[in-house]
């Protein structure tokens, strides 16, 4: 590996993410059919997944990602001038071991591309889809330099004595997971070890009043959360599980929720679920709001197009609903009340959504909710790989700074 | 005419009280003139009750037409409206579900505590102790003069008493387990030959036999010994299988896993369903009820399922006089002959996406 420059490295990753954005590459093809198999999503689910996926995966933003934390490409292969600072040399740590969960689509292939752009070598504990291995097959056909520093393995639960081995020997580990997993994973890693850890999270939205001054702002407002609900069945931690409306605008909150229900039924076409019935814990939810309806508390609207859910004004002193392909709303008078109702449940939030222009206000509270992502109503499924995740660098986890004096 | 509270207690009073000497209870048509009995009286005395009633298109105007009709509460509604057909304040008993204390807590009122006592005396008579010997009562579940709300603990508390040899003891205080203090009382058991019937939660049976295994001792309990695991895994994952449970537990106290009944009752009602004393050997454990507790399997539209379909349990309990008679609980399972049984969220589509649910919220907070 470290005979490629970083150069090469980003060339050859860019070109083989590129082969996967055909959808008729054949190797995509498969491991499309696989991963439906695997996950249960519908396909234009797990097309959109690995359009996005790959369609992220560039050589401008490989490097625009990289210059940006480490300051230039260069930095990886040799000492680089910093103004008023030493020279910097970044060098890849020399294991790093990715665990993918067994619950997602492709997570383990951004990191996975940025510990090889750091020169690492990396183990992935692929899933059954073998989409992972899949892709690295087409990163050893670029390059096979890439194929030998990266190793895709299958482990029967962390206590595969090969994942001991991997565990206890990795100068970084970034594992997905719910939180026994993470527990059980962080005991068994070194002591000096990386351990950067994606939990599972959930994501919200905030509507501003003035979002929704004229009817076009307010058709495509409901769109944009609809797509974030719906994708992945809701089931993602960039899943939109709760939208607060601000009252006082040109749209009561308990008149746009149905404006909201209207955008579910019509994107449940596009994205449907495998399912004509709700999952177990939707349906629990359903009943519960059903209940507090005929009481005179909340609201609810059932999806007319498909198992979804929309829950409205629910009472506060409970958690949000997290089923799948359930929307909670909440009518809040500013972004203190959203900020409130987020402390009060110690919601661990991956994403807060805006609609139309930042608020002063909204933006703080989104910074004040430990959100590691502020995002745009309608792409919070689409995150872009320049930026960061979960709150940590893209490249950084993965390399060691050496500082030289002149 | 409608009847009155007294005639309804009256009437499930007698239908118990059959049943406990030997006879049958209830039959279907007593049960389904009972529940719709039930129903009727409830609309009237249970505002909320008779609101959601409503909305499912049911009144006292515009009865069901079977028991299998009858509209059924979540369990959640417990926490959302007080579920009365009297005034709460002269409640004989007074049950709160499990929550955190962040989480509203539901409430069950009572208004006459013989409903509840002579629903579970008779099911406990005949589904763990049908020979009434006098057992030593050891228990993992909170003291009910330490937890006067907790269902479970004046469930166990009262059959303590009416079952037991006068020495029960309690070796559980919240979370924490007196272990010490369970080892010397079986030692004094084992001694004096005496029988014994350990209840406890899953989760304190499995702290129990962790601290067990890590102080290496085993005990050989008295002939006659049974042990009764109740609470489940509160809606969690269940976290070890029930027969590796039960295996463990048969190792660690010495009680066949023949004589290990597994309850199954929720604060929401006031009637229990054990295991079936013919499935205690097999893998299968059939849940079985006095006649006066029934379940529909339904699916997520409210559909009554088929035997063997695999749906959320709607439960009519005819001792909920009271409160509401049918609850619809997210406890899944599916009808077979002889009962229900019970399916954990093992046999579900496996989770997907890294989206946090609620067992994740709960896990993050412990």
């Amino acid at each position: 590996m470290t005979e490629l420059g970083a150069a090469q490295i980003v060339e050859a990753i860019a070109d083989a993410a590129g082969r996967w954005r055909e959808a008729d590459f054949p190797a995509r093809v498969r491991a499309t059919r696989a991963v439906m198999e695997r996950s249960g999503y519908t396909e234009p689910v797990v097309a959109y997944a690995l359009d996005r996926l790959f369609g992220a995966i560039t050589k401008t933003a490989l490097c625009a990602t990289i210059v940006g934390e480490l300051g230039s490409l260069e930095a990886l292969d040799g000492f680089v001038a910093r103004p008023g600072r030493p020279d910097a040399r970044y060098a890849g740590l020399e294991l790093v071991t990715i665990i993918s969960s067994d619950t997602t689509i492709g997570v383990a292939i951004p990191p996975l591309v940025f510990a090889a752009c750091a020169k690492s070598n990396v183990v992935v504990k692929d899933r059954s889809d073998d989409l992972v291995a899949a892709f690295v097959e087409t990163l050893a056909a670029e390059r096979p330099e890439l194929g030998a520093a990266i190793s895709v393995e299958r482990w029967q639960g962390h206590d595969d004595p090969r994942a001991a081995e991997r565990l206890a020997s990795s100068d970084a580990v970034v594992v997905f997971g719910g939180p026994a997993a993470l527990r059980a994973i962080r005991k068994r890693c070194r002591a000096d070890a990386r351990f950067v850890a994606f939990g599972h999270r959930t994501s919200v939205g905030y509507i501003a009043r003035e979002s929704l001054n004229d009817a076009g702002a307010r058709r495509a407002c409901a769109a944009a959360a609809a797509r974030d609900v719906l994708l992945y069945d809701g089931e993602g931690c960039l899943s939109l599980h709760v939208l607060f409306l601000e009252r006082g605008g040109p749209s009561e909150p308990s008149t746009y929720s149905r404006s909201l229900i209207d955008a579910l039924d019509a994107e449940a076409l596009s994205f449907p679920s495998a399912s004509e019935q709700p999952a177990p814990a939707t349906a629990a939810v359903r009943d519960a709001a059903r209940f507090r309806q005929a009481q005179g508390i909340g609201d609810l609207y059932p999806g007319f197009t498909g198992p979804h859910l929309l829950v409205f004004d629910q009472p506060r002193e409970l958690p949000p609903p997290l089923s799948p392909r359930t929307l909670a709303v909440y009518e809040v008078d500013g972004p203190a009340d959203a900020l409130a109702f987020v402390r009060r449940h110690a919601l661990p939030l991956e994403a807060f959504a805006l609609c139309g222009a930042d608020r002063p206000d909204v933006l703080a509270a989104a910074v004040a909710s430990g959100a590691t992502r502020i995002a745009r109503l309608g792409t919070l499924q689409a995150p872009v790989l320049t930026g960061e995740h979960g709150g940590v660098g893209r490249i950084l986890p993965f390399v060691r700074a050496i500082s030289k004096d002149r | 005419m409608a009847a009155s509270a007294l005639e309804l207690d009256d009437a499930f009073l007698a239908m118990a009280a059959d049943w406990r000497g030997g006879g049958g209870g209830c039959d279907e048509a007593a049960f389904d003139a009972h529940a719709r009995a039930l129903f009727a009286y409830q609309v009237r005395h249970n505002e909320p009750y008779a609101r959601y009633a409503a909305a499912c298109g049911f009144s006292a105007a515009k009865p069901p037409r079977s028991w299998r009709e009858i509209p059924a509460v979540p369990a959640s509604a417990f926490k959302d409206a007080t579920l009365a057909t009297f005034d709460v304040a002269r409640a004989e008993l007074e049950f709160h579900t499990s929550g955190t204390t962040d989480v509203v807590a539901g409430k069950h009122f009572v208004e006459r505590a013989a409903l509840y006592d002579v629903s579970l005396a008779a099911g406990f008579d005949r589904f763990v102790v049908p020979e009434r010997t006098g057992l030593r009562f050891l228990n993992f579940v909170p003291s009910p003069r330490r937890q006067p709300h907790s269902s479970l603990g004046y469930m166990v508390g009262y059959v303590s008493v009416l079952c037991g040899d006068g020495r029960a003891g309690y070796f559980a205080d919240g979370a924490a387990l007196d272990v010490a203090g369970f080892t010397s009382a079986l030692d004094d058991a084992i001694d004096a030959a005496q029988a014994v019937c350990v209840v406890g939660t899953a989760f304190a049976l499995l702290a129990l036999l962790a601290a067990l295994e890590t102080a290496k001792r085993c005990f050989a309990a008295p002939a006659g010994s049974r042990l009764m695991e109740t609470g489940g895994f509160k809606g969690r994952t269940r976290v070890v299988p029930r027969d590796e449970l039960y295996r463990r537990l048969e190792s660690a106290l010495g009680i066949p896993q023949a004589s290990i009944v597994a309850e199954y009752g929720m604060t929401e009602l006031l009637s229990q369903y054990y295991d079936l004393p013919e499935s205690r050997s097999s893998t299968l454990r059939i849940k079985t009820a006095p006649p006066w507790l029934r379940t529909l399997v339904v699916d997520s539209a409210g559909a009554v399922l088929a035997a063997g379909e695999i749906g959320f349990l709607r439960h009519v309990d005819l001792a909920n006089r009271s409160s509401v008679v049918a609850v619809l609980t997210e406890d899944r399972g599916y009808a077979t002959q002889g009962g229900i049984v019970l399916v954990g969220r093992e046999l579900d589509a496996p989770p997907r996406g890294c989206s946090l649910d609620a067992e994740d919220l709960l896990a993050l907070r412990d």
